[in-house]
């Protein structure tokens, strides 16, 4: 026993040791040693990987929303809107957040006690679906589809705006919806003209812009896009309480362009009557420029289309195209779009063709230029000329016989223009094709533009391959191409004092305040010609339309106006494609001072029979019998609307005013009228003069009969103005006078020919007009021969 | 029941009326209150899109407000009892732990069908309680009970007495230690039985740790723990690597970034989320209450993963002020068991202050990736009331431990 105690207590002894020295393990372990590697791993996460695992955090906390800057305006001359760009709404539903917004509805429905009721009733997808359907007018079975969705984005309308737009607000926030149903804000491009300069314009696509000046000036257009930056939950609930970053958007630039929208507009509307009128089939362009620096007042090419419906083809000519063709089918995608690419491509600058007989104003301007011409040289046309073994044609198969250097271009004369290039030479002439900007583009501020493509085979001869037989056919416009830009700039050289300028659509680009952040000036690439040499181009081609030094307009006779003074150049040339001709004219006034210049051309009007000289129309296929008188419609609607006076010829008939005689008595009318150039006849017996028709101050062409009342009522009715169309201008002067109405000629000068006939009238049949209006009639000759397009059959 | 004089005390009794430990129920009390400040600001935002949270910021809040009051209530009547009579009252906590494994299973357990595993009882108004919470401190307390009475002298037989070959390998078996162990193994392996058939493996990871604390101090041989550590490492190795979903786990672990972002694996997103949170809270944290990552990204984030949250709001140097404050009470539980007055009052607290140790460890190291994500709250600040009282309660026992510290003799 005596051994056994102390055994026993330190057995007690060595147990509570073991207890004491385990815990104290564990103490170090549990205490110290496990949070030894939480410490470590949380420096990691929270210092070493802070930034990468905050990148991270912030990327899936952040909504990054993109403020679109507003586009900036294109308008035109006088700051008329071409294309603007207003905001519009998408509306996107989310399903997922609708279950949400319909089960707190419901919760909180059930919270109610007795006697309470919802403010708004409940939002089921039956009554959200019938709403969105009366508002945004899609089918409502439709909409309830989209509903049973498990997404969060569901597009339902796009493009909504203004009414629309209000109503969609009100309904979201009148029933609570959130985010189950959100206006997410777009831009969209606006073209009030709608297809006004369509290809000079351009559109605007998801990529941008696409043609035009918006595709050309997208930089300066687009503007700077700015980010607004804010803090989101899991749900997409937006958390303003925490940080919020924005990057102000800037807005694009303006363009103010040189297109002015009245001429434009002109210009399209010739155009697309003079297509319809032969039957035109594949379209035509016109460009009109001022001289005297470049700047393009409009630039039309037909087909056209719809600048806020791009996609649609809407002409005519080229529906035919896709007629016949199932919808869906291969065939019909490639005709749709090659449709598409027709109507968006701008002929003014990217088709290429052979400019024929308008070219011959360059060869006139280089060969007077170099001296190897004057105005009394004579020129012997047999009808053709044999060169190096080819026989080339003139327009006139029985030849011109002698004629002066003016009667000469009066007449497009080709045997006399082969002569006028073989005085030249190759190389002269070949230097003047350079100088005139034919072997490089004009530089103008618009996609598409086509360069020249100078080889054997391509749009113009090289220097070293350009022979004695290519300067032959080169000096009556043929076997090479320009492209109409390249065409009119050249030509405006010729008669603007010999500068030739880089065209430009583009006058100032201003920012959103206004202010101009750019100015175009006007670029003079070299001048070619001497003022002097210039100004006689001018005044013989103002001979081929006026006859002013040959007294007989000629070829371009069709384009004359009284008043104006109007110089121009017939062309007609053969297409790649046998059987299609091109008939253009380019014509300036006035004369003395281009203000305008024009070029408008017809691609192919329909011919009676294959192979035939005539169009559908009766007319002669030629420049001179189609554009010239468009050109003569156009150019005085366009100076008048310039400002520039009409200054009339001494041969010319001119408007006088009417005195005024109601009061008077016959003999002092008489001699007021005799004063001013105008007959008269009575009505009634009367001592004083009761009624005059026309009213004074009315201008009306010298010669015209005035009415005397004397003692009787004028009649007050109105009359019916007649069609005149086709008539001679005796007979229109019959038809005229017979309804108290007078008739102001213009167009053809030559009005005794007899294929002269009227081809247009200011006001149209069928209108009420007072009795003594001035109706002004436009006669043109529909024969003018001057195609060349089988010069060289 | 009128107060005894002290003369007429035994001395047990005026051991336990000594003072008790200060520092250890200040730490409790300070972790407490941070605890539910966190809880309140990353459960507002999930609260307003809960149902059960009756869509109210503050719901959550004021329910652990509820239960830390009654908690501090509790700690402190557990504080008061004398730990003696848990020796036999262990006993009722075993046999009440198996009961409550069992109910589990009746009607009114529940879980399987809402998160697969059936780990919950209703309770009434308290709402629901983990049995496994019940088994952990009950196997605890069992456990000190028994081992506080080890001896682990070999048995002596009489001479000259003859030595059946039973009394042999009795004999044997007790020489290595293994005859005592018996029924800590039965105990153990039914309850890890019951739990793993609900499943729950990390309370039963939780148990099997204060279990093998309690083992550990009380003095059971060390080659049963390298051993049993050893068997231990090898099951984990080989279900980590057979079987599909762990694997799939371990991917998740290695690379949170990869499953997720490239392998579409939805099980890595808490992770991902986790670590972003903890991540963007850098140094200084975005400041109390302003967490984004609580804005509906990540999930559970008043549960086991509040402690990202307070890592985002409050930086590294919240984060380890607050690990500091868990260390503290910690070192000064041990040292409570260091002090203690007898065996089982030292074991007793081992067992609980390892528990906690174990799972502030295990929840951080998840919320960090430090480990494969297992599902363990953070003592004081996880939601969870009845978790809350028995961590409360635990706490008071081991404060009514340090209450029969024999003071320091004077002189």
């Amino acid at each position: 026993m005596k051994q056994e105690r102390p055994r026993r207590e330190s057995a007690g002894k060595r147990a509570n040791r073991t207890v004491f020295w385990r815990t104290v393990f564990l103490m170090l372990v549990f205490g110290i040693g496990l949070f030894i590697p939480l410490f470590a791993q949380l420096y990691r996460l929270q210092i070493v990987q802070h930034e990468e695992l905050l990148e991270r955090s912030t990327r899936q906390q952040t909504r990054d929303t993109s403020v679109t800057a507003a586009r900036g305006t294109i308008y035109d001359r006088s700051g008329n809107v071409l294309a603007i760009s207003a905001t519009v709404y998408t509306v996107v539903l989310s399903p997922k957040d609708l279950n949400e917004v319909q089960d707190i509805y419901r919760k909180a429905a059930a919270r109610l006690k007795d006697g309470e009721t919802m403010s708004y009733p409940e939002p089921t997808d039956e009554r959200i679906a019938a709403s969105l359907s009366e508002i945004l007018g899609i089918d409502q079975a439709e909409i309830l589809k989209r509903c049973e969705k498990e997404s969060q984005y569901e597009i339902l309308a796009k493009g909504i705006e203004g009414e629309t737009e209000k109503a969609m607000q009100a309904f979201i926030t009148d029933n609570h919806l959130l985010n189950s149903v959100r206006l997410v804000p777009a831009s969209k491009r606006y073209y009030p003209y709608s297809d006004l300069a369509a290809q000079v314009i351009g559109f605007v696509n998801s990529e941008g812009g696409a043609y035009g000046l918006e595709s050309k000036y997208e930089d300066v257009l687009r503007g700077q896009a700015g980010r607004l930056v804010t803090a989101k939950s899991a749900r997409g609930v937006e958390l303003p309480n925490f940080f919020e970053d924005y990057v102000d958007s800037m807005d694009g630039y303006g363009l103010y362009t040189t297109i002015d929208s009245t001429i434009q507009s002109m210009v399209e509307k010739e155009l697309e009557k003079r297509i319809a009128m032969y039957d035109v089939q594949k379209g035509g362009f016109c460009i009109v420029m001022d001289p005297n620096s470049g700047a393009v007042l409009a630039m039309a090419s037909s087909p056209d289309y719809d600048l806020n419906n791009y996609s649609a083809v809407l002409d005519s000519l080229l529906q035919q195209t896709m007629e016949g063709l199932e919808q869906g089918t291969e065939e019909y995608s490639k005709a749709l779009s090659s449709a598409r690419l027709k109507q968006w491509s701008n002929k003014a600058l990217n088709t290429s063709y052979e400019p024929g007989s308008t070219f011959k104003s360059i060869v006139l301007a280089a060969a007077l230029e170099e001296g190897v011409v004057s105005m009394s040289d004579t020129f012997n046309c047999t009808g053709s000329i044999i060169l190096d073994g080819w026989e080339i044609k003139c327009s006139n198969r029985s030849g011109h016989g002698h004629q002066d250097l003016a009667k000469a271009v009066g007449n497009s004369c080709n045997p006399a223009f082969i002569e006028i290039g073989q005085r030249l030479g190759a190389d002269k002439f070949y230097d003047y094709l350079e100088d005139f900007g034919f072997t490089e583009m004009t530089g103008i501020d618009l996609p598409g533009e086509q360069a020249p493509v100078i080889k054997d085979g391509g749009t113009i001869w090289p220097r070293s391959s350009f022979n004695i037989v290519q300067l032959a056919t080169a000096s009556f416009g043929q076997r090479f191409q320009t492209t109409p830009i390249q065409l009119i700039t050249a030509v405006a050289a010729t008669i603007n004092g010999g500068y030739l300028y880089t065209p430009y659509v583009v006058q100032s680009i201003t920012d959103s305040e206004g202010s101009v952040i750019q100015e175009t000036q006007p670029n003079v690439v070299r001048q070619v010609i001497s003022e002097d040499t210039s100004a006689q181009v001018a005044r013989i081609l103002e001979n081929v339309v006026d006859g002013c030094i040959t007294g007989t307009g000629l070829t371009g006779k069709n384009a004359y106006v009284a008043g104006y003074r109007i110089g121009g150049k017939t062309g007609s040339s053969q297409t790649l494609v046998k059987g299609e001709t091109i008939v253009s004219f380019v014509g300036f006034a006035p004369a003395d001072d281009p203000q305008v210049i024009i070029l408008f051309a017809l691609d192919t009007p329909n011919p009676v029979e294959p192979g035939s000289d005539y169009c559908t129309s009766g007319d002669y296929i030629s420049g001179g019998s189609m554009t010239a008188p468009a050109v003569g419609e156009l150019l005085p609607d366009i100076l008048d609307y310039l400002g520039v006076e009409r200054v009339y010829q001494s041969t010319e008939v001119m408007d006088t005013t009417v005195p005024q005689l109601v009061g008077g008595t016959l003999p002092n009318a008489e001699i007021a009228l005799n004063q001013r150039h105008l007959t008269f006849r009575t009505v009634g017996t009367g001592e004083t003069i009761t009624a005059q028709i026309p009213v004074s101050g009315a201008a009306v062409p010298i010669g015209s009969e005035v009415i005397i009342y004397l003692g009787e009522e004028k009649p007050a009715d109105m009359v019916r103005v007649p069609n005149l169309s086709g008539m001679s201008m005796s007979a229109a002067q019959a038809t005229l006078a017979d309804l108290d109405l007078y008739l102001r000629p213009t167009g053809a000068n030559s009005y005794s020919s007899d294929t002269t006939r009227v081809s247009g009238q200011s006001v149209q049949e069928g209108v009420e007009v007072e009795r003594g209006s001035v109706i002004t009639v436009q006669f043109s000759d529909s024969f003018v021969g001057d195609n060349d397009a089988n010069a060289l059959d | 029941m009128g107060k005894k004089p002290k003369r007429d005390l035994t001395r047990s009794e005026q051991l336990a009326r000594g003072p008790m430990d200060l520092t250890f129920l200040m730490l409790v009390c300070m972790l407490l209150g941070i605890g539910l400040i966190m809880l309140l600001s990353s459960s507002s935002i999930a609260a307003q899109y809960d149902k059960a949270a009756k869509y109210t910021a503050t719901h959550y809040f004021t329910n652990q407000l509820i239960f830390g009051m009654a908690g501090l209530a509790i700690m402190y009547l557990a504080s008061r009892i004398n730990y003696q009579s848990y020796r036999i009252l262990s006993i009722v906590a075993m046999v009440a732990a198996y009961v409550l494994l069992v109910l589990v299973f009746s009607p009114i357990g529940y879980g399987k069908a809402t998160t697969g595993a059936q780990r919950w009882i209703h309770v009434g108004p308290l709402g629901s309680l983990q049995p496994s919470e019940v088994a952990k401190v009950a196997v605890i307390l069992y456990f000190s009970a028994r081992l506080s009475k080890r001896n682990d002298g070999e048995i002596k037989y009489p001479k000259g007495r003859l030595i059946s070959p039973l009394e042999e390998i009795r004999g044997l078996s007790r020489k290595f230690g293994f005859s005592e162990l018996i029924p800590y193994i039965l105990v153990l392996g039914s309850v890890a039985v019951l739990m793993l058939l609900e499943p729950h493996v990390s309370g039963t990871i939780l148990v099997f740790i204060g279990a093998a604390a309690v083992l550990f101090a009380s003095g059971i041989k060390m080659y049963w723990f390298v051993g049993g550590g050893a068997v231990a490492a090898i099951g984990m190795w080989f279900v980590m690597n057979t079987m599909a979903h762990s694997s799939a786990r371990l991917a998740v672990w290695k690379d949170p970034w990869t499953a997720y972002y490239v392998d579409g694996n939805d099980k890595a997103y808490q992770i991902v989320q986790s670590l972003m949170a903890v991540g963007s809270g850098g140094l200084m944290g975005r400041g109390f209450g302003q967490s984004i990552q609580k804005y509906n990204y990540l999930p559970e984030e008043q549960n086991d993963f509040i402690f990202a949250i307070v890592c985002e709001e409050l930086g590294l140097i919240g984060a380890s002020l607050i690990i500091l404050l868990f260390i503290l009470l910690i070192l000064r539980g041990y040292w409570i068991a260091l002090h203690a007055r007898d065996r089982f009052g030292s074991l007793v607290t081992v067992g609980i202050i390892t528990l906690l140790a174990a799972q502030v460890f295990l929840n951080i190291a998840v919320i960090t990736n430090l480990i494969p994500t297992t599902g363990i709250s953070l003592p004081f600040f996880s939601y969870g009331g009845t978790a809350l009282i028995i961590q409360l309660g635990e706490m008071g026992i081991i404060l009514g431990v340090s209450r029969q510290i024999p003071a320091p003799s004077q002189g």
